[in-house]
């Protein structure tokens, strides 16, 4: 109940607050979220499997959104631009996919 | 699908990435009975899923906001250009009408002044047709058989003396400020290169320019040159000449002017 919660009240401070993203922090945002969506796909695929650690999954979380910030933040100094989010992208993506369809075999069989 | 224990089962690095989706921290079961919370429902886990949320909504509002700008922005660029497109084409027009206005005045202004149209031809400034005498010279390679930038300028002022009014000298009008001269032995006529044969176009009286040319020193010379040199020098009368006018640069004139109330 608290986790829908929370999802609940961060989407409405969102929604009420309207923040706006700092020109300079702009670029780190959607990685950011392609990371902790990760995290969260992770964490469900865990919940599934009973294997569920609420501490694994905080620090998981903020490790994945600072990492992925951090190498959006390296690419630009390296100059190698967008790549190194690329890169980011690709494996997360392939980490989302491959829990999402374990979530998906345990619940379906299939 | 068997979750794999230890990473180091998967081989390429895709299928690694993809057998260890799962944080490895998942599996490890720790020792101890205050051992970390397995329950899903605690505040932690609801303040990270709030923390979510919250980037989400971000993310989806600032590129909601954002559209707007970027399709603003465009839509300005585009008629942006329109209006400079529109702007060109107007110039265009104004410039076809007033380029077309010139040359009416142009053509006005010649046609009602008489002694302009003479001054004109006088200056080598406009092409000129009419009765005259050809003039071909062409060297040879025996001894004294060339023919030099002072050779042709003998010629042409022995022409003017026998009353020439307009010359031309292989296609280049001889102007008021047209030089004869010649550069590496190529003879240069309004600083255009000529060569063999010199073909010369010049119109006055055809009789008597003939005859009087005949008559000058330098007709002689060239009659005695023809003869012993083996040069070829033709005179033909014809009745229909016709000269261009000289370049734009031969008759340009940028330091003197004309000195009032002297005509």
């Amino acid at each position: 109940m608290i986790p829908v919660i929370g999802l609940v009240i961060g989407i409405a401070a969102g929604l009420l607050f309207k923040p706006t993203v700092p020109t300079d922090l702009q670029p780190y945002l959607p990685i950011a979220i392609v990371a902790a969506l990760d995290a969260v796909i992770g964490a469900l695929r865990a919940l599934g499997e009973r294997r569920f650690n609420d501490r694994v999954f905080v620090v998981s979380f903020i490790s994945n959104v600072v990492i992925a910030a951090f190498m959006v933040f390296l690419g630009d100094q390296l100059g190698v631009g967008s790549q190194l989010s690329t890169g980011v992208v690709v494996v997360l993506g392939i980490r989302i996919f491959a829990n999402a369809a374990a979530i998906r075999r345990r619940i379906f069989h299939a | 699908m068997a979750a794999p224990e230890t990473p180091e089962r998967a081989v390429g690095l895709l299928e690694q990435i993809a057998d260890t989706a799962l944080d490895d921290d998942y599996y490890v079961v720790r020792a101890g009975t205050a051992g970390p919370s397995r329950e899903f429902n605690t505040l932690l886990t609801g303040l990270v899923l709030a923390v979510f949320a919250l980037l989400v909504a971000i993310a989806a509002i600032q590129t909601r906001s954002d559209r707007p700008a970027t399709e603003r922005e465009r839509a300005t660029l585009i008629s942006d250009i329109d209006s400079r497109k529109d702007l060109l084409a107007g110039r265009e027009v104004s410039a076809d009408r007033l380029r077309r206005q010139v040359a009416d005045l142009q053509a006005a202004v010649v046609g009602v002044d008489p002694a302009f149209e003479e001054l004109r031809l006088l200056a080598a400034d406009a092409p000129a047709s009419g009765p005259g005498i050809r003039v071909t010279a062409v060297p040879s390679a025996s001894p004294g058989g060339t023919i030099t930038d002072r050779d042709l300028q003998i010629l042409v002022n022995a022409l003017w003396y026998a009353g020439a009014e307009a010359i031309s000298l292989n296609g280049q009008r001889i102007g008021t400020l047209t030089a004869i001269h010649s550069a590496d032995s190529i003879v240069k006529v309004n600083y255009v290169a000529i060569g063999a044969p010199f073909e010369l176009e010049v119109i006055g009286d055809p009789d008597s320019l003939e005859d009087r040319f005949d008559d000058t020193p330098t007709g002689q010379l060239w009659e005695q040159r023809r003869r012993s040199a083996g040069i070829r020098f033709d005179v033909t009368g014809s009745d229909d000449l016709s000269v261009g006018a000289a370049p734009k640069d031969r008759r340009t004139i940028r330091r003197a002017t004309a000195i009032e109330g002297d005509s």
